[in-house]
């Protein structure tokens, strides 16, 4: 578990409390006290458009012989619309799942209502008959659809509603906060003491528990149980606003998730089944769409003669087989951890699938070709973090951990541009998951990329007596930098709609010709070879000329304006540019102003800025270098990259002088 | 010739058992369709078999070729259906780069999902799904499938060119009907249509070949000049138990009048509260304004569409009752609200930021929503009852200028929309900025805009402040911004007028060379952004909107700082608008003046180089730099 506080660490989140004095409170559908009518939205959030009033939550469990336990959750919330930008909040939508045997979700029961003050009496508006719609959305999903009549500045509305659900392996988890500020929120759960759940908090604030304690309850009649009830209660929640540069919202929105740990039925003995590591790796290994999926080899066994031929390096045994896995299967878009299929051939005739069709394929292979394989689990950023505990349902996709001569390579095929070691952006969350299938165990390995974003710009531009700028632009794009380039210009329809987006925001800029070296070719650098000239960007005042040398490629605004930061910055990767700019220029000129050089370092080796103006008889050589060298800023290191992006902002916007002479 | 467009009928029917199975290699297809192609259509063919007034049946078939991953989009299947519609026999075929067939796709790899959007809360569309993805490229998918109409309004139409960037190698459609039920086509300028007698059927059949891609263009109004096209419409209808006439907007309008008869009465409690309202309100506009009011306050916009809900308005009985609606709902409430004020009021037919309505060609889909009218033989006003912002005769700018269908008891009329001039669409500031001689420099924005400029800067006006200031925050283009004061009004909730004040602090307005301090004359309204140039431009062009922009700043420099250079003032004119900036010294004071007014009218593509010209120049004045010094 060492990565995991390592991690939480690195985030810099402290996890505030806000008061822990929370006290019960009871509420009851259609009973709004006068004084609800005069809420007013409190500290931070003075101008929020609706106040969350209270939003009370129950799950327990009710048990029938065909179903077993199910559970029940309710849920009562009420609003207060202060402004008519939170209106929608009068729209509810429900999704329940279906799935393909008597496995469903039940909605039992749905009251709504607005209330208006009307010279001071209140006029109650319950939900109507027309106003409830179903949507079949698919086979799973079904959405119950309400719209609320009379609502205006000034009402309370309120929804109580019931779910039964056949899907116990997850409860509904409880956010406590959302995008407007919340009063009271309160989470009771009952778990039948034959039921053992895990939960799992998150969030930039505590989440406050108030009970945890043994209580009676009846589930087959004639018969006294006990269940664990917990409770949550937080109040004066503030609203959470999006902000940039982060994994997802949800790492942040204080709220509690609970998965199925175990069972513990009378005459039978304790059956763990995601409790810990080992049982959770198990399951995996005798899942046929994980697991056995691997293990099915009769594809591996057909291809890898041709795949690896005489090689017997282990190392590029690895390579041949990852790119064969590239070229071969398409990815579809979806991140997936069990493939959709439960043998490796299917998803190479079908020639694409989802990442865990690609890289479980790509396991197998590596596998039968005895390469030190393990399936690496994945929550991606969209997904937010792992809580870090044995917990299954967090993972959302599969990347293949491979060990060679002792070294560590994180391998993802779904991308025919990715190095041996890249995996795509939405996998650089901190850290994965790796199992053994054989042995049942696992460790959390760091997925820190081993590739950052890298671009080098060359300039060799000569300046001629009409103020042009004429030559050739050298570009270098390595790891994430060269992947963007690539996905970039295949997603253009021709060359020529590439270079017109190229040349899009580059004012002046003419392409006399443009070549694209090594697109297909990954072990060589990807680079771009343009012959340019380039107009109006040499501006003539007062008998003076101006140039800017770093011309379109200087940061021209800073990223990082808002005055401050709740939420740690995360770039996913490192990142380096650098900019050597030669520009000649004519006998006649003159160099009458060069901008100073300097350099700006960030504590520890953070981040770094540095330019330099060197001059050798017509000829000004500018570099300009800017490195990022870690991916994740904790929220109090914000104002150093603030700092840092305003002056290679002020300072690569400073121009160079000449004087002609007469 | 009759022969001939037979056996054309006759072979779309049986198309599919004749081909061969190469047809779809794609070595074959000529370099020209390859030219700026992401896809080329290799065959398209579009059967319809109009049977009645209310029923129909089309049978589809079409072979995409997809050249390289931006096509990958066209590499799908979706089709849209609802209650009065039935798809079936559904086919996918994928094909490599040779032709040969790579894979059948099973009736379970479609999809099948509703169709609602964000903005509607219900509508009864559902869609059937397949995306194709192929591992190298080209790659070719052939779908085909059959489409039972039980129930129409429209006809399909088609085009020659799917899109920008396809090609087509083959496309044709084949519309048949009985020969005594009447449609009418309305198509692009030389398309020929053959049309054959067959027994009692009518048919009537275009095709296109061979026809090359089009790029995409900066500000084009589309391609309809330069392709084929056909649009059909019936007379004659029946959709969900009603029955019409569309053969003219009056008859059009007759019937949406019939829809809705009846439609807007009020209950007593509602008619009482109508009363109480205008009771001292003195003029018909008083009475206008104080219901437009009431609906802003009192409903909201809810979207449902069930039917022939789509084009029939909830009653106002009902709306009295839940205060929501969607546009249709809410302008027969407003009328009803009207009605027992005394005051007539019609429904007004309006396709918003569409193309505006055909005067000679009347059709169901020209429009997608619906306002209000009160006419006046002086004063008509436009109400815009989905808005719970605009000022009462706001309705604008994607509703404003254009052709649209008044409802009346005698049927539809055709009326034309208020147009917003560029000069009431207006963006006028006034900034002060105050120089000190350490750099600082002192700056506050006072703005104020106009009707089209007004509704770009309401969502600022709505915004929670804190979400205002984030937003002005990230529109300054300083990177030290020290924002000291913010504040954004609409003076008078009568007129669509936003003004917005901005003070704050930045370092980074000047910038050095040697002794001199360099100053971008124009720090408020900057255009930095040259429109892409283009050889041979194929399609017209127009600037999206009519604005008037008029800036001043003066500067104030501090103690010992004397201006050593002021750009020359500058006035350009042209077909597409005006721009001048003047700069002008008093005493420690610089003032400048900008002023540039567009035109949104359309301009043929020869016109265009001139244009990307003309915007130059305004790129180029509006980055003249003033140098002062240091005496």
């Amino acid at each position: 578990m060492l990565i995991k506080r390592f991690t939480y660490l690195l985030m810099g989140l402290l996890c505030l409390s806000l008061s822990a004095l929370a006290q019960k409170k009871e509420f009851k559908f259609g009973k709004i006290a006068p004084e609800e009518f005069k809420t007013v939205a409190f500290g931070q959030d003075s101008s929020a458009s609706a106040v969350k009033l209270f939003d009370v939550g129950d799950c327990y469990f009710e048990y029938n012989d065909n179903n077993g336990f199910v559970y029940v959750f309710e849920r009562h919330v009420r609003y207060k619309v202060i402004n008519k930008n939170s209106y929608d909040l009068a729209d509810f939508k429900i999704s329940l799942y279906k799935g393909n045997s008597n496995y469903k979700e039940d909605l039992l029961r749905m009251d709504a209502a607005t209330y208006n003050m009307e010279d001071g009496k209140m006029v109650i508006t319950k939900l109507g008959r027309d106003s409830k719609f179903t949507e079949e959305f698919n086979k799973n999903y079904q959405i119950k659809k309400y719209t609320l009549g009379n609502v205006k500045e000034g009402s309370i509305i309120e929804y109580k509603y019931a779910i039964r659900s056949n899907y116990t392996f997850n409860l509904r988890g409880w956010s406590f906060q959302s995008d407007i500020p919340t009063l009271y929120s309160e989470y009771n759960v009952k778990i039948p003491e034959y039921l053992v759940y895990k939960p799992s908090y998150n969030g930039y604030y505590k989440v406050n528990q108030t009970k945890n304690e043994m209580v009676n309850a009846h589930y087959v009649s004639g018969i006294t149980s006990t269940a664990k009830y917990m409770q949550y209660i937080m109040e004066k929640v503030p609203a959470i606003k999006k902000e940039p540069f982060i994994t997802t919202m949800d790492d942040y929105i204080t709220a509690v998730e609970f998965e199925l740990m175990g069972t513990r039925y009378p005459n039978d003995i304790f059956r763990d089944y995601t409790g810990t590591w080992p049982k959770i790796i198990k399951g995996l290994a005798d899942d046929e769409n994980f697991g056995l999926f691997i293990k099915k080899n009769s594809a591996a066994k057909q291809l890898l003669p041709n795949i690896i031929k005489a090689e017997k390096d282990s190392l590029k045994i690895v390579g041949l087989i990852f790119d064969y896995v590239k070229n071969n299967i398409k990815w579809n878009d979806s991140y997936r951890m069990y493939s959709g299929e439960t043998n490796p051939k299917s998803i190479l005739d079908k020639k694409s699938g989802s990442s865990a069709d690609i890289n479980l394929v790509l396991i197998s292979l590596l596998k039968e070709a005895k390469i030190n394989v393990s399936p690496l689990l994945i929550s991606t950023r969209e997904n937010g973090q792992h809580p870090g505990h044995p917990q299954i349902t967090k993972f959302n996709n599969v990347l293949a951990h491979v060990n060679v001569g002792g070294k560590d390579i994180i391998l993802d095929a779904t991308d025919n541009d990715h190095f041996l070691g890249m995996v795509s952006y939405e996998n650089l969350n901190h850290q994965g998951f790796s199992v053994d299938l054989q042995s049942e165990t696992g460790r959390w390995i760091a997925t820190e990329p081993i590739f950052g974003d890298e671009k080098t710009y060359n300039y060799t531009l000569v300046l001629n007596n009409e103020n042009k700028l004429k030559g050739t632009m050298l570009q270098y794009y390595k790891g994430y930098g060269a992947l963007s380039l690539r996905n970039r210009y295949r997603a253009n329809p021709s060359e020529s709609e590439f270079i017109k987006g190229l040349k899009k925001d580059k004012q002046g800029l003419e392409i006399d010709t443009y070549k694209i070296n090594n697109l297909n070719d990954l072990n060589e650098i990807l680079s771009e070879e343009i012959n340019v000239t380039i107009e109006d960007n040499v501006e003539e005042i007062g008998g003076n000329l101006y140039v800017n040398p770093l011309l379109y490629e200087r940061t021209k605004s800073n990223f990082f304006k808002l005055e401050n930061r709740l939420f740690p910055v995360d770039f996913a990767y490192p990142m380096k540019e650098s900019i050597r700019s030669t520009i000649t220029f004519p006998d006649n000129y003159e160099i009458e102003k060069l901008p100073k050089g300097g350099v700006y370092k960030l504590p520890d080796n953070k981040g770094s800025f540095s330019i330099s103006y060197v001059t050798q008889d017509k000829t000004i050589l500018v570099r300009s270098v800017i490195e990022i060298n870690k991916a994740l800023f904790a929220p109090e290191e914000y104002f150093d990259i603030k700092e840092l992006f305003k002056v290679i902002v002020e300072r690569q916007a400073e121009q160079i002088v000449f004087k002609k002479k007469s | 010739m009759l022969k001939r467009v037979y056996l054309a009928a006759t072979l779309l029917l049986t198309a599919g058992a004749a081909w061969s199975q190469n047809i779809y290699d794609t070595t074959k297809i000529p370099d020209a369709l390859k030219q700026d192609a992401v896809a080329v259509v290799r065959n398209e063919e579009k059967f319809y078999d109009y049977r009645g007034v209310g029923s129909g049946t089309m049978r589809y078939k079409v072979a995409i070729t997809v050249l390289n991953k931006a096509g990958d989009t066209y590499a799908e299947f979706a089709e849209v259906y609802d209650k009065f519609s039935t798809l079936y026999n559904i086919k996918a075929t994928l094909y490599d780069a040779f032709g040969k067939k790579i894979k059948d796709f099973k009736s379970s790899d479609f999809r099948d999902q509703s169709l609602a959007s964000d903005y509607t809360i219900f509508q009864d569309d559902r869609i059937k799904l397949l995306n194709v993805v192929s591992l190298s490229y080209p790659y070719t998918l052939e779908y085909s499938y059959s489409k039972d109409f039980n129930g129409i309004l429209t006809l399909p139409s088609w085009r020659s060119i799917m899109g920008y960037h396809i090609s087509t190698e083959k496309s044709s459609y084949a519309f048949q009907k009985p020969s005594n039920l009447n449609v009418r086509l309305l198509t692009s300028k030389d398309l020929k249509t053959d049309s054959a007698l067959v027994k009692d059927k009518m048919v009537y059949t275009w095709t296109a070949s061979n026809l090359p891609a089009y790029t995409r263009e900066p500000l084009s109004v589309g391609l309809d000049k330069l392709i084929s096209w056909v649009k059909i419409a019936p007379n004659q209808f029946e959709f969900d138990s009603s029955k019409g006439d569309l053969s003219s907007w009056n008859s059009m309008g007759a019937w949406i009048s019939k829809l809705n008869e009846q439609g807007d009465l009020l209950p007593a409690a509602k008619k009482t509260m109508v009363q109480s309202l205008i009771k001292d309100a003195k003029t018909e506009k008083e009475k206008i304004q104080i219901l437009y009011n009431h609906l802003q306050q009192n409903t909201r916009y809810v979207s449902v569409q069930l039917g022939i809900g789509g084009f029939k308005p909830i009653i106002a009985e009902k709306v009295a009752q839940v205060n929501y609606g969607d546009c249709k709902a809410l302008s027969n409430y407003m009328k009803a609200l009207l009605k027992e004020a005394g005051i007539q009021s019609n429904l007004v037919v309006i396709g918003n930021g569409m193309p505006e309505l055909n005067r000679i060609y009347s059709s169901i889909g020209q429009a997608n929503h619906m306002i209000l009218v009160v006419p006046s033989a002086k004063d008509t006003t436009f109400l815009e009852c989905t808005s719970q912002n605009y000022p009462m005769g706001y309705i604008g700018y994607d509703n404003s200028d254009r052709n649209v269908l008044m409802v009346t008891e005698n049927g539809g009329q055709i009326i034309r929309t208020p147009k917003y001039r560029s000069l009431e669409n207006y963006q006028k500031s006034k900034t002060e900025i105050d120089l000190s001689d350490d750099g600082l420099a002192k700056i506050n924005i006072k703005m104020s805009y106009a009707n089209a400029q007004y509704e770009d800067n309401l969502g600022a006006l709505l915004a929670e402040p804190s979400e205002y200031r984030k937003r002005v925050l990230n529109r300054l283009r300083f990177p030290d911004t020290e924002l000291d004061q913010l504040k954004i009004t609409q003076p008078d909730k009568h007129f669509p007028i936003v003004n917005e004040e901005i003070a704050f602090k930045t370092k980074n307005l000047l910038s050095k060379g040697g002794d001199k301090l360099f100053l971008i004359v124009n720090q408020v309204n900057r255009k930095d952004q040259v429109p892409e140039k283009i050889t041979n431009r194929k399609t017209d062009f127009a600037i999206p909107f009519d604005y008037n922009d008029d800036d001043e700043i003066v500067y104030t420099l501090p103690k010992g700082f004397a201006v050593e250079f002021l750009p020359k003032d500058i006035k350009l004119v042209s077909e597409f608008g005006e721009y001048s900036a003047s700069f002008s010294q008093q005493g420690n004071k610089i003032t400048y003046k900008r002023s540039q007014t567009m035109t949104s009218k359309k301009f043929p593509p020869e016109k265009y180089s001139e244009y990307v010209d003309f915007y130059k120049k305004i790129v180029q004045a509006d980055k003249s730099k003033a140098i002062l010094n240091k005496i």
